[in-house]
């Protein structure tokens, strides 16, 4: 059975009721802030890696996949997101005295073409690495497919951004790859990943 | 002294039928729902049909739509049959949506990204974690849209809080499970559960904001009563989304890992029935106080 209490419409609100609605909001406020505290600890925590034999160390985030076994010294990928893996993948390649990073770039566009689908470069810049010295950075981009051709699915278009520097002979490169849905939020994981990058 | 009082208008016996009962009307719907999800659950466990990816989106866009189109056959229709009718439960539901839409999603799937890093922590973990992003976002404006369309100046009786409550839960958990369908595609069985799934996080977090401002407004409570039971309403969507998941996947074994839909669904019935209890037996207290009140005043 409803019960009336015969409060008029009109009726204003009293000053424990102004109370209770000032620190409802204030409780969810702070309840927010605490989750973005939250949100940011799980997501920039960090773990190190090091290569004594490639003379390389590094800081990824802990969520992503660390993989050691390939053609690469290492790669991580973000095996979380449900679309394609943002991945981060450092490789090494001996280098001629007369090579320039532009030779290197334009042999990994011709390898790329053949094995990625609709790969294109899409510009060439240069880049500040985090102890000042010169690099080359390529952006590009392709369609990636699921590998299972009997998997229904859509392709998603996946944009790249390598940044080469070559130091002692040997070439390095940083290979960062993600979903173009997501590519700038992963951007900055990119750039303080180079930042902390160490060889 | 006796026939004075019989002279007097007795507010517990007037405009007893002008207000539409609320509690039978919630619990109707939600049995009535329960058993449709849990036939179309059993249909996907024991005779796993095999539908077209376009027929099994539409049947789960059409179990989606079933909470709303009961909701409106039950509670919204009868409304204009009683002398005073809630006016303002389609405008509840819909600015429950399109907060869902506008601000509720995109903030939890966008700004925190729980998707990313919630699944893989531990249950404690977990519960602490939803409960401080999504419960937090959706206890906040579910709380907003009442506080704006009707506190204070369309509660009349305690029923009026609950109806506008659950009007709230039915327009944002529809919305939340038309996106979920749209984003995940889950064959027609796991779109089930997911739709109870949102309905119960929903309700059982709009009966604890209910409550306070039943509590706050009817009773002029002391000021923490209304925050917290929002943090109770935050709380209960942190643990539900946190133990839900647990409860439809299998144990890893090198067989493989099934999902266990039975198990989730017994979760959220005990969740619906829990909250239930919970909140009529808190609502009922309070209002017994009150009547109690009256009575002596009136005697």
């Amino acid at each position: 059975m409803e019960f009336e209490t015969g409060r008029s419409p009109a009726i204003q609100l009293t000053p424990r009721q102004r109370w209770a609605i000032a620190i409802t909001y204030g409780l969810i406020v702070l309840g927010l802030a605490l989750g973005v505290n939250l949100r940011d600890g799980s997501l920039n925590l960090a773990s190190d890696y090091r290569n004594l034999e490639a003379g390389i160390s590094a800081k990824y985030p802990a969520r992503w996949l660390l993989e050691e076994s390939g053609p690469f010294i290492f790669r991580v990928r973000d095996m979380a997101y449900r679309g394609f893996n943002t991945l981060i993948e450092v490789s090494a390649a001996p280098v001629g005295s007369d090579t320039t990073e532009r030779n290197l770039l334009d042999q990994l566009t011709l390898q790329r073409s053949q094995v990625l689908i609709d790969y294109s470069v899409l510009g060439y810049e240069d880049y500040r690495l985090a102890d000042g010295s010169a690099a080359i950075s390529m952006s590009y981009s392709f369609v990636s497919r699921d590998s299972n051709p009997f998997l229904e699915g859509v392709s998603s278009i996946v944009y790249g951004l390598d940044i080469l520097t070559i130091r002692r002979g040997q070439a390095l490169i940083v290979a960062f790859r993600a979903d173009a849905a997501i590519y700038l939020r992963e951007l900055d994981t990119l750039r303080w990943f180079v930042q902390n990058l160490e060889f | 002294m006796l026939s004075e009082t019989r002279l007097q208008p007795d507010p517990l016996r007037e405009d007893t039928y002008s207000f539409l009962p609320v509690w039978r009307r919630l619990g109707l719907q939600l049995v009535i729902l329960s058993a449709a999800l849990l036939l179309i659950v059993l249909l996907g466990v024991f005779l796993q049909p095999r539908l077209d990816a376009q027929l099994g989106r539409l049947l789960s866009l059409t179990t989606a739509a079933m909470p709303v189109v009961l909701w409106l056959y039950a509670s919204v229709l009868p409304e204009y049959r009683v002398a005073r009718p809630r006016r303002r439960l389609i405008g509840v539901a819909a600015v429950s949506a399109l907060t869902a839409s506008a601000i509720g999603l995109p903030l939890v799937q966008e700004f925190f990204r729980v998707q990313e890093w919630l699944p893989l922590q531990s249950v404690f973990a977990r519960i602490l974690g939803y409960t401080l992003t999504a419960g937090a976002v959706d206890a906040g404006l579910k709380f907003a849209v009442l506080r704006y369309l009707i506190y204070p100046q369309s509660l009349r009786v305690r029923g009026d809080a609950i109806a506008y409550a659950f009007a709230g839960a039915v327009g944002y958990s529809g919305f939340m499970n038309i996106a979920l369908i749209w984003q995940l595609e889950p064959t027609w069985d796991t779109a089930a559960i997911y739709l109870l799934a949102n309905l119960t996080i929903q309700l059982a977090s709009s009966l604890f904001i209910a409550l306070g401002i039943v509590e706050s407004y009817f009773s002029d409570a002391y000021p923490l009563v209304l925050p917290i039971n929002v943090l109770a309403a935050a709380l209960s969507t942190g643990l539900i989304t946190a133990l839900v998941g647990g409860f439809m996947s299998g144990p890893l074994s090198t067989a493989g890992n099934t999902d266990r839909p039975l198990f989730a669904f017994a979760l959220l019935l005990a969740a619906i029935i829990l909250t239930l209890a919970a909140v009529y037996f808190l609502y009922s207290n309070s209002e017994r106080r009150e009547r109690e009140a009256y009575s002596s005043q009136w005697n």
